[in-house]
């Protein structure tokens, strides 16, 4: 009887999860005046998706997304890894520079929003997608810093000892032994380096433009004076899962790799 | 030439904490020499040092006769086993032997020869396309002495290699790499907490304690003339019996152990000279399991009566633990001798290799070997 009382509240902790995107998606394929009906499926239409296409150029936007998601990640990874290689074997700038590392976490993004915003400007790079890249990059990289550090501490230095009394030298060794092994962490966490950026939506806001905006930008601009069109939102939503949805597939097997591994006994 | 000399080696961790203090030490060329010592000795610390994968903080280090402080370890030609075997995970077994010979530039048909050679020394021949985590322990173990043969370093360095194996694969990795010492000849320098490793397959052995080095000498030496209590304590399986006595003097000259008021133990006359100054003085008497016997064979051997509080079997053996007295001691019998707990037997003490140490300071009390 309590198993069933288990499964119950575990079924009804999945429905609250996963009903709401599967509405989502229900909405995205059911035209714009049936999206409130009560029927599941009255008639299935791709118009929400065509007119995301042609009307509001979503193309372009899915695009800036890629670009700058990719881009900021990009940047970061060679500074996270060698960060965190650093912190993780080295103990560079010993407990201070981990704390400050974690505490540029704390730090609310409104706050440092409008301080971008001035930068960029500085810069020229505002409203465009090399300054969002840059500002991307800068903000995950404590993030990978530090779930890298956590990764490199897991290696067993006897790898790298090894391969130094083998004819490496410190930098050797990282380069031709530790980074190989650790291409599952570091694929982890660049996944997870493009999720963040994927999903980010107040520094996208402030610091794009209108033909450099990204996804989450875009759905929130398809609110407009004359209510929101929810077809069309569900179906950019939709849309915007789907890279997210490979990305984690493809984490979740190199988290676990990455979690239980173990090259020396 | 590949002598390796630690003079005053020393490593210190913090304002006044030292792992590894003032070791003095030369290895000379082809010799094995272990290091033994428990936990946290220094030992390791020592190895690593001489590896070049820990820093030196005072005194020096000689390889060949040069001065090798500030050298990296690539560039000090010798070959690390470490306890792990720290093999390469994403590369072969023919790879990870490979790998050194790769980085000092050989070619290909070279490391080729090589790398087969090592592998056919090692039984690894069948095994060399294969990765790390597709093999045994065992198996893992000959790979990374594979890959350190291979170099051909003037020294072997060996960080606790047999310690992941179990007892049987011990034994047998133990006459296999004594046997490959003899056959490549090179300067050995193990580190290891078994002491049946340190008593079998060394030239020299190097017993530490807490960052100090406490003696050196062949194992049977070391074993038979301990410099302390410690060394006395730690080279035997189960402990050597270490009991509170105090020396005493008869009236005809002949000198005795009180061990308790009515337990006592004659001196043999040949250790008189050595143990005359201290007599009247308390004493801490050495006494082997193994010089303990359940039939008294030879007639200078001296009874006790012991109280028998546990019996271990081992099959080949058996050791007793008992009470002599109040004091609590351990022997060494033979296999067929079981009495039970609580029964009150006599055993016979062999005093000629008994060691008297002073009790404040555990060092030895000297005396002419036997």
């Amino acid at each position: 009887m309590r198993k069933f009382g288990l499964h119950l509240g575990l079924l009804i902790a999945c429905a609250l999860i996963i009903l709401p995107p599967l509405w989502a998606l229900r909405t995205s394929l059911v035209p714009e005046s049936m999206s409130y009906s009560t029927d599941w499926f009255p008639s299935l239409t791709l118009d929400n998706y065509r007119s995301l296409f042609e009307r509001n150029h979503f193309l372009t936007y899915y695009a800036n997304s890629l670009i700058v998601a990719c881009g900021s990640v990009l940047l970061a990874m060679p500074f996270a890894t060698a960060t965190g290689y650093a912190f993780a074997r080295f103990r560079t700038g010993g407990r201070l520079a981990r704390f400050v590392v974690l505490a540029t976490q704390m730090l609310p993004p409104v706050a440092l929003v409008l301080p971008a915003f001035a930068l960029l400007r500085g810069a020229g790079l505002s409203n465009s997608l090399t300054g969002l890249v840059i500002v991307y990059a800068a903000l995950n990289l404590p993030f990978l810093t530090w779930i890298l550090m956590g990764f490199f501490e897991g290696i067993p230095a006897d790898l790298e000892w090894a391969a130094m009394t083998d004819g490496t030298s410190a930098w050797g060794a990282f380069w031709r032994i530790v980074l190989p092994i650790s291409l599952p962490g570091l694929a982890a966490a660049a996944v997870l380096g493009f999720i963040l950026s994927w999903n980010e939506f107040l520094f996208a806001l402030v610091l794009s433009g209108p033909s450099t905006a990204t996804i989450p930008v875009a759905l929130a601009a398809l609110q407009t004076s004359n209510g929101i069109q929810i077809g069309k939102v569900s179906a950019g939503v939709v849309l915007a899962i789907v890279p997210l949805m490979i990305g984690s597939i493809f984490v979740q097997r190199f988290f676990v790799k990455g979690l239980t591994f173990g090259s020396v006994k | 030439m590949a002598s390796i000399e630690l003079d005053r080696v020393s490593k210190r961790y913090l304002e006044n904490a030292y792992s590894v203090q003032d070791v003095d030490l030369k290895i000379e060329d082809g010799e094995f020499v272990i290091f033994l010592g428990p936990s946290g000795c220094g030992k390791s610390t020592t190895l690593r040092m001489i590896a070049g994968l820990e820093s030196i903080s005072s005194g020096e280090l000689r390889i060949g006769g040069h001065n090798m402080n500030k050298v990296s370890p690539r560039d000090r030609n010798i070959a690390v086993v470490f306890q792990s075997y720290a093999l390469y995970p994403h590369m072969s077994v023919f790879q990870n032997m490979a790998f050194g010979l790769k980085m000092r530039g050989a070619d290909s048909s070279e490391i080729k020869r090589k790398v087969n050679d090592a592998a056919e020394l090692l039984g690894l021949g069948s095994l060399l396309s294969r990765k790390p985590g597709a093999l045994s322990g065992g198996q893992r173990q000959r790979v990374a002495l594979g890959r350190a043969i291979v170099r051909e370093p003037q020294a072997f360095l060996l960080d606790e290699p047999l310690s992941n194996l179990d007892a049987q694969l011990r034994a047998e990795m133990r006459l296999e790499l004594t046997r490959l010492h003899r056959r490549l000849g090179r300067t050995m320098v193990h580190v290891t907490h078994d002491q049946i490793e340190a008593m079998t397959m060394g030239d020299r052995i190097c017993i530490m304690r807490e960052g100090r080095l406490v003696q050196s000498g062949k194992p049977l030496d070391v074993y038979a003339n301990p410099a302390d209590t410690f060394v006395a304590r730690f080279l035997a399986t189960p402990p050597m019996n270490l009991l509170p006595a105090r020396l005493s003097k008869s009236f005809d000259g002949a000198l005795s152990l009180e061990v308790e008021s009515h337990l006592r133990l004659t001196i043999p006359i040949r250790h008189l000279p050595a143990y005359q100054h201290e007599a009247g003085k308390p004493v801490t008497v050495g006494i082997r399991a193994e010089d303990i016997y359940e039939s008294q064979l030879d007639p200078r051997w001296q009874p006790i009566e012991v109280e028998v509080t546990s019996l271990e079997a081992l099959g080949a053996e058996n050791i007793l633990t008992g009470r002599w007295g109040s004091l609590e001691i351990a022997a060494r019998l033979g296999r067929r001798f079981l009495p039970r707990r609580g029964d009150r037997v006599t055993l016979y003490v062999d005093a000629e290799p008994v060691h008297l140490f002073y009790p404040e300071t555990g060092k030895v009390i000297p005396r002419p070997p036997l």
